[in-house]
């Protein structure tokens, strides 16, 4: 059911851009389109922006692991700050990775088991206290990656001193710091294998296959990276928390729900990385190379009247300055006064719609996460 | 998406002349054929259409499919008790005080099975194996990781996946196994055989307008409904004008893939084809004109077998790109999904034959080429595609095509 109402409004979408717009200009479009460097758009996208992003989240996430350990060893309230900002510092770099679930990461559901919120506290102090767990299951997704690893450090009790004690004087004491570093770690040693493959052969893989086909490395890239802003931007930050779909506002879905004044951060990251992406950033942020934008520009993509690529760049810059209004804690916010969070949650619906329907149809690009099975 | 575009095109096209037209076409031959707008036909200003035992099977079937995966409550014996509908299994009182069942028309069609009855069992077997492993191997397994040869979990995104040493979802298996063992063998081979549908007096009796008793229908009208049922019988789904919510209902079993052939261009059309197939057949019964009927049956016959041929290949064909890019949990879903329409294709109806498009042996051979070894975890594209190939020759479409 869920998906149908979608697919209409695809259709009647569709239906207005194919009798407004493209009429005369379909046989250009093709032919431009052929002659668009997509291989050199790969190489932009895999040196400049993918393998760099996972070498600096590598090494983040191997901080996280260094300081887990190093707690686990002497746990006290000034170890726990390191930890903490190990956490902050990867969990933002997670931000700018997130979004590429393609090759291991996709084989490894590499997503799921880093960033499944809200994380399950009830199983994870089961699993603590029987010392019986299994993180690999991907029933344990919601039971480890960051989301577990925010209550552990943040979650556990009232203030430092509280949740230190459970490193040091609760009588499973050790369990938990087992499980600590058993999170940290497996946090790490999935980087470390999505990160050695892209640095492997994944990257050569990845950026000569381009066929324009829906198995071509941009067919299926860009479904990633729209649904990535679908699902898990849109609804996974604001939409959920907001309620945007029950009309039952939940704080208790908010991203980093413990470390109470971290979320707004990171939905703002992942904005950016997501806009910089569009617009071909380098990750060091020095220069841009070739992107969705110049795509687009190239085949010269108008939506009524306006260059569709900057009425992109318009509508993310639109959701940043509304995020300003936004409190730190996005669960604050939907506490205190939810309309902001379902303003941004339309503000970024309207960017769903003009890459999902008008950047994917002037790219010749077929949706394909739409027929999800359902069962 | 241009494709999409256009099935959207056609739909409103087909739309407007529906609800342009007169209400009623009529069709002269011997006898007069009047056909209505939607599936409504009456007697003495009552309706004449019933098929509410349809309607209870496929309830049976949902509260069973909810259950399969529920390892906390479910057993094999509750599973067994609803497949069986023995010792009060379901939620619901109706369900429980029905004398009908799931078990019973697994595989129980007159054309295939009245006198097969060997071949028949070892079917309702296959369904009870499958909820018995399910309930046994799966759900000892459950928080395992599943590897080649060992049952257990699989991640398929967020999704997780039970399957058995194979690879295989068992409840995959059952779900779409009872699409071609319950649906379409009941339909197909049993309601709209002919020797089902001229059974005894029939012929008279309907041309008499004899009903049957204490109802409004003569038997022919009532077996053809029966066969509609089996169709169009979900409750989310309107009786007289099922197509208005094709692709939106709650309907997981036959009607769900005819929506979802009807999405795809190579075969749009083919969901009006068999609605106005039943609808004109119905009319034609009314008229007592048998050449039009069968007519109609043949239609629907083509066109329900087709559905299961194009989604056992599609889903080979799904399964075997999952496997090249080591997505196993995708892969093996969809190969679970594929299985079981693999599986149903026993029960289709070439109508020129009047028997299965391919022969048990050529369906027992690709189930053990599929499930051979450690299964899903070692079965080549090769062997995907191979198989693919002859189920598309079989049905004459071409594999890209599903």
């Amino acid at each position: 059911m869920n998906k149908i109402p979608g697919f209409l409004l695809i259709l009647i979408f569709l239906f207005s851009a194919c009798s407004t717009e493209n009429e005369d200009k379909t046989p250009d479009n093709e032919k431009e389109e052929n002659s668009f460097d997509r291989e050199a758009m790969l190489v932009n996208w895999a040196d400049n922006i993918i393998l760099p992003a996972f070498q600096n989240f590598e090494s983040s996430t191997r901080t996280l692991e260094e300081q887990t350990t190093a707690f686990i060893q002497d746990p006290s309230v000034a170890k726990l700050e390191v930890i903490r900002s190990a956490f902050r510092t990867a969990y933002l770099d997670f931000q700018s990775v997130s979004m590429f679930e393609i090759g291991k990461a996709e084989q490894l559901n590499y997503r799921n088991f880093l960033n499944t919120y809200p994380a399950n506290t009830t199983n994870i102090r089961e699993k603590i206290e029987t010392g019986s767990y299994n993180l690999e299951l991907p029933s344990s997704y919601a039971e480890q990656g960051f989301p577990a690893l925010d209550f552990l450090i943040n979650g556990l009790g009232a203030n430092e001193a509280e949740i230190v004690s459970f490193y040091t004087e609760n009588p499973n004491a050790s369990a938990y710091k087992s499980y600590l570093e058993a999170v940290s770690t497996r946090i790490n040693a999935l980087t470390v294998e999505v990160s050695d493959s892209w640095h492997g052969d994944y990257r050569d893989t990845f950026v000569n296959n381009t066929s324009s086909s829906s198995t071509g490395a941009v067919d299926k890239f860009t479904n990633d990276y729209v649904m990535y802003f679908e699902k898990f931007l849109r609804s996974g930050k604001i939409g959920y928390p907001a309620g945007a779909f029950t009309g039952e506002p939940s704080p208790q879905n908010t991203e980093a729900y413990y470390a109470n004044d971290f979320s707004k951060e990171l939905y703002l990251k992942a904005l950016e990385s997501v806009q910089d992406f569009f617009n071909g950033v380098h990750f060091d942020g020095s220069s841009a190379g070739k992107s969705y934008k110049q795509y687009l520009d190239y085949l010269d993509s108008i939506k009524e009247g306006a260059n569709l690529g900057e009425l992109i760049n318009l509508q993310f810059d639109t959701i940043k300055a509304q995020a300003d209004s936004l409190d730190a804690s996005l669960k604050e916010q939907v506490r205190t006064n939810n309309t902001p969070m379902l303003e941004a949650f339309d503000l970024l619906q309207m960017a769903v719609v003009l890459l999902k329907v008008d950047m994917m149809q002037a790219l010749s690009i077929s949706v394909d996460y739409v027929d999800s099975d359902g069962d | 998406m241009k494709a999409y575009f256009f099935t959207f095109i056609l739909a409103g096209l087909t739309l407007t002349s529906c609800s342009s037209d007169d209400d009623n076409k009529i069709i002269d031959g011997e006898d007069t054929v009047v056909i209505p707008e939607n599936y409504s036909f009456e007697r003495n200003g009552n309706s004449t259409v019933s098929y509410d035992g349809q309607t209870t099977r496929l309830k049976m079937t949902s509260e069973i499919m909810g259950d399969f995966t529920d390892f906390d409550n479910a057993t094999e014996e509750s599973l067994s008790n609803m497949f069986a509908n023995d010792n009060n299994p379901f939620s619901s009182a109706a369900l429980n005080e029905s004398s009908k069942s799931v078990k019973s028309k697994v595989a129980a069609s007159n054309l295939y099975f009245s006198a097969n009855t060997v071949e028949s069992n070892a079917i309702k077997t296959d369904f009870e194996d499958f909820i018995a492993t399910q309930m046994n191997a799966v759900k000892t397994n459950k928080d395992e990781l599943a590897e080649p040869g060992i049952a257990g979990q699989i991640a398929d995104g967020s999704s997780i996946r039970y399957v058995n040493a194979q690879g295989l979802e068992m409840n995959q298996a059952f779900a779409k196994g009872l699409i071609g063992a319950l649906q379409a063998d009941q339909m197909l081979n049993n309601y709209l055989a002919q020797p089902v549908l001229d059974e005894g007096e029939n012929r008279a009796n309907n041309e008499a307008g004899i009903t049957e008793e204490g109802k409004n229908y003569t038997t022919m009208e009532h077996k053809w409904d029966e066969a509609y049922g089996y169709l169009y019988g979900d409750p989310s789904v309107p009786a007289e004008d099922p197509n208005s919510m094709l692709n939106e209902s709650n309907d997981r079993l036959l009607f769900n893939y005819l929506g979802r052939l009807e999405e795809d261009a190579d075969f749009a059309g083919i969901a009006e084809e068999t609605f106005e197939a039943f609808k004109i057949g119905r009319a034609a019964i009314v008229a007592g004109d048998y050449e039009l009927r069968d007519e109609q049956v043949a239609i629907i016959r083509e066109n329900i077998s087709k559905v299961i041929a194009v989604r056992a290949v599609h889903y080979l064909q799904g399964g075997k790109a999952a496997l090249e890019n080591e997505n196993y949990g995708s892969a093996f879903h969809e190969l679970s999904e594929g299985f079981g329409f693999v599986y149903s294709l026993r029960f289709t109806n070439n109508p020129a034959t009047n028997s299965p498009y391919l022969t048990k042996s050529q369906i027992d051979g690709f189930i053990q080429e599929l499930l051979e070894g450690n299964g899903f975890w070692d079965v080549t594209p090769e062997t995907l595609d191979s198989i693919s190939q002859e189920i598309a020759t079989a049905f004459g479409f071409a594999v890209s095509e599903a």
